[in-house]
């Protein structure tokens, strides 16, 4: 099996595992930190990027976003090796693309914009700030809304849950 | 249409949902068993089991009920009107032959025409429009956009009462602003618009360089009807049917036909003025390829030129871009956008094709290409929006949350929605789930702007302003409901800036009469109140509106 096939099932299983609430903002994703950044926490929250339409979609429809980015108790990135800075990526579900949207810090930053149909929010350290592919150990992550866009076997009625 | 889990909902009870819709119909013009075709499902998809046989209650209408369609006059295409302040004009809803698709329909048109007549009109301008009902409905023509004396809006119920089949009406209309509007009844607009009853009205400025240069105008309405096979889907006779997310057409129509076609030289520049008029329908339309810069949208141009990838239009809303088609050959007026499929819980992309664009090899003159690249930045427009903006950052003086109550829907159709994917996409570009939205009517699904400070809903909400003051309303649209959707939301006789979304500023502004509120959205409004009388704030989803979304803001 695939690397990206492996991710996409264990996205899939961390999903099937995950009690599925009622998705009530379309907007908001958490951002979980992971053991190396067991004091981080986070959230993205997306806005359609900057357009005369008041909502941005790219010429095949899919929304663009940019991500509000806001992070608390980062570690500093020195502390986890030789990395120098934290990058913000956005991931495509299986794992095949990932998007460097830029450095990010304890705050608030904005970046983008970010038009995959789902994708995962993810945050790393890093050497630098212009790398292109993702190389350091993840800190955070999280879903888009659009995750839970899922076929009905994945819901708890199917699972027997209720 | 979305499945959606039970929030805030008033809830059926298993009984009234499983008596509420299973009728038969009595179409009038059609055996009863033609109601019960099954509706054109996204392929791949079938009618959930527990909605098999059902039908919409409140009986079936379409145009020329008993009528030989053949024996209509064929619709012909829109035909420019040029009118001179001070002219009168004839407009008549009228019943017309439509050959769609290789198919015959019964619909409307005005003045046998379809679009109706383009009016084209000096800015300031005031003509006379003698209207006559000869449809088999009452209706009213609303001149949508147009900052106009009250008692002409057109607005059933409102500013007047509907006009009879065989009765008249004479509206008075001034254009004090230059652009693209458009014009269509408020009585049921989910069959008369849906039909065929709209038109547009290019206002012209008198400064000629109010636009950029361009070879060539072109004036396009984008629509959709719903048909299965050679038949068109009926509609709910005493109440809208599809009212859970509004009709949605699987025939694309660009200014009534399908199929557009334009030949154009080689360089060209083209200034297309679009109008969406379709029920419910979000359009992002692109041309190839071809580089498009917007320039003008409802009620004003932009402060700012801006090139795009594609147009977003929602139901109601106007868009003027420039296209420059710079090398020969063939240009696809496309609409893409990304449907949700339920089943497999993927996005996938829906591409139709609405026309195309022939460039030849003969070059275009005069060249327009350095006037192209320019993007404008209109100082008159900063100017003029420049003393409203000490209001964009004070708190609102109104807030209206817009949601949705139903009760008596099919027992499948609530157990299906209980039961959703977890997601609910900020905008619904397609119907998803057309058997569960064809059996929702008006009188099951109600559609709701809510006062927050008052509870008040829809008509009973008392909302009073001074002309020429300047309100701020907040629009939240609530994620939390039975069936969040989007919403076009239109204020009559008045403009607006949308000046926030989501509480982030809009950088480059424009006087608007529409905007699109997705779901789980907020967006902050800034009304310039200068119109008095009774004017209607409604969702332009054209089900919505017939499902109760509708308010008024009386300017005194």
């Amino acid at each position: 099996m695939s690397p990206a096939r492996v991710a996409a099932a264990a996205l899939a299983l961390a999903l099937a595992g995950r009690p599925l609430a009622a998705q009530s903002d379309s907007y908001a994703v958490p951002l979980a930190p992971t053991p190396a950044a067991g004091a981080a926490r986070g959230q993205a929250r997306l806005h359609y990027a900057a357009s005369p339409f008041g909502i941005a979609v790219t010429v095949d429809g899919r929304a663009s976003y940019d991500l509000a980015i806001t992070l608390t108790g980062l570690p500093a990135p020195a502390s986890l090796g030789r990395y120098g800075v934290i990058v913000a990526w956005a991931v495509s579900p299986d794992l095949s693309l990932w998007q460097p949207l830029g450095a990010v810090s304890d705050g608030t930053t904005t970046l983008g914009p970010v038009a995959l149909n789902k994708f995962l929010v993810v945050i790393s350290a890093e050497t630098t700030a212009e790398v292109t592919t993702h190389a350091g150990p993840v800190l955070l992550r999280g879903y888009s809304p659009s995750i839970w866009l899922q076929s009905f076997i994945t819901h708890p009625l199917f699972r027997g849950v209720n | 249409m979305r499945w959606l889990r039970l929030a805030a909902v008033v809830v059926p009870t298993a009984a009234a949902a499983q008596q509420a819709p299973a009728h038969r119909h009595d179409m009038p013009g059609m055996a009863a068993d033609s109601m019960a075709m099954p509706i054109p499902m996204p392929a791949g998809m079938k009618m959930l089991p527990g909605l098999v046989g059902l039908l919409p209650g409140g009986g079936a209408f379409l145009p020329g009920a008993g009528l030989d369609p053949g024996g209509l006059p064929l619709a012909q295409p829109s035909r420019l009107t040029r009118v001179k302040d001070g002219d009168t004009l004839d407009l008549t809803a009228m019943l017309a032959r439509r050959e769609i698709n290789g198919h015959t329909f019964a619909m409307y048109a005005f003045n046998g025409q379809v679009p109706g007549p383009l009016i084209r009109v000096p800015q300031h301008a005031t003509i006379v429009v003698r209207f006559r009902n000869h449809i088999d409905l009452p209706s009213t023509v609303h001149w949508h956009g147009l900052r106009l004396d009250n008692r002409f809006d057109g607005a059933a119920g409102v500013t007047q009462a509907p006009v009879a089949p065989g009765d008249s009406f004479v509206y008075r209309v001034q254009f004090p602003d230059a652009g693209i509007y458009w014009y269509h009844p408020h009585v049921r607009e989910d069959i008369e618009q849906a039909m065929g009853l709209f038109g547009n009205l290019l206002v012209d400025a008198p400064d000629r360089d109010y636009y950029s240069p361009a070879n060539d105008e072109q004036v396009l309405t984008l629509s959709d009807l719903l048909v299965n096979a050679d038949t068109l889907i009926p509609f709910g006779r005493e109440d809208p049917d599809f009212a859970l997310g509004g009709r949605v057409g699987n025939l694309l129509l660009v200014n009534g036909e399908r199929g557009y076609a334009l030949t154009v030289h080689r360089g060209a520049v083209v200034r297309f003025f679009l109008t969406n008029v379709s029920s419910s329908r979000t359009f992002n339309v692109s041309f190839g390829g071809a580089p498009i810069k917007v320039v003008a949208s409802d009620a004003s141009r932009f402060e700012r030129e801006e090139l795009v990838p594609s147009v977003v239009l929602a139901p109601a809303e106007r868009y003027a871009v420039e296209v420059r088609f710079e090398r020969p050959g063939h240009y696809a007026l496309v609409n893409a956008v990304q449907a949700v499929n339920h089943y497999r819980g993927e996005f996938e992309a829906a591409v139709d094709t609405l026309g195309l664009v022939t460039v030849d090899t003969a070059a275009a003159a005069p060249d327009y290409a350095r006037a192209f690249a320019n993007r404008r930045t209109n100082a008159a427009v900063a100017a003029g929006i420049a003393p409203y903006r000490a209001a964009f950052d004070r708190p609102p003086d109104r807030q209206f949350t817009l949601t949705v109550q139903v009760t008596g829907l099919p027992l499948a159709t609530v157990q299906f929605m209980s039961i959703d994917t977890a997601y609910y996409a900020p905008v619904e570009w397609v119907d998803g789930m057309p058997d569960m939205n064809w059996l929702s009517t008006g009188r099951q699904v109600r559609w709701i702007i809510r006062d927050d400070a008052t509870g008040k809903e829809n008509m009973a909400i008392d909302w009073r302003v001074r002309r020429g003051s300047v309100v701020k309303l907040r629009i939240v649209n609530a994620a939390r409901s039975f069936h969040p959707m989007q919403h076009p939301i239109h204020l009559h006789g008045q403009r607006m800036l949308v000046v926030a979304r989501d509480g982030v500023p809009t950088r480059n502004l424009v006087w608007k009469d529409t905007v699109i509120i997705p779901v789980g959205a907020t967006v902050d409004l800034l009304i310039d109140a200068s119109n008095p009388g009774d004017w209607m704030l409604h969702c332009h989803i054209a089900e919505h509106l017939g499902a109760g979304m509708a308010t008024v803001l009386h300017v005194e």
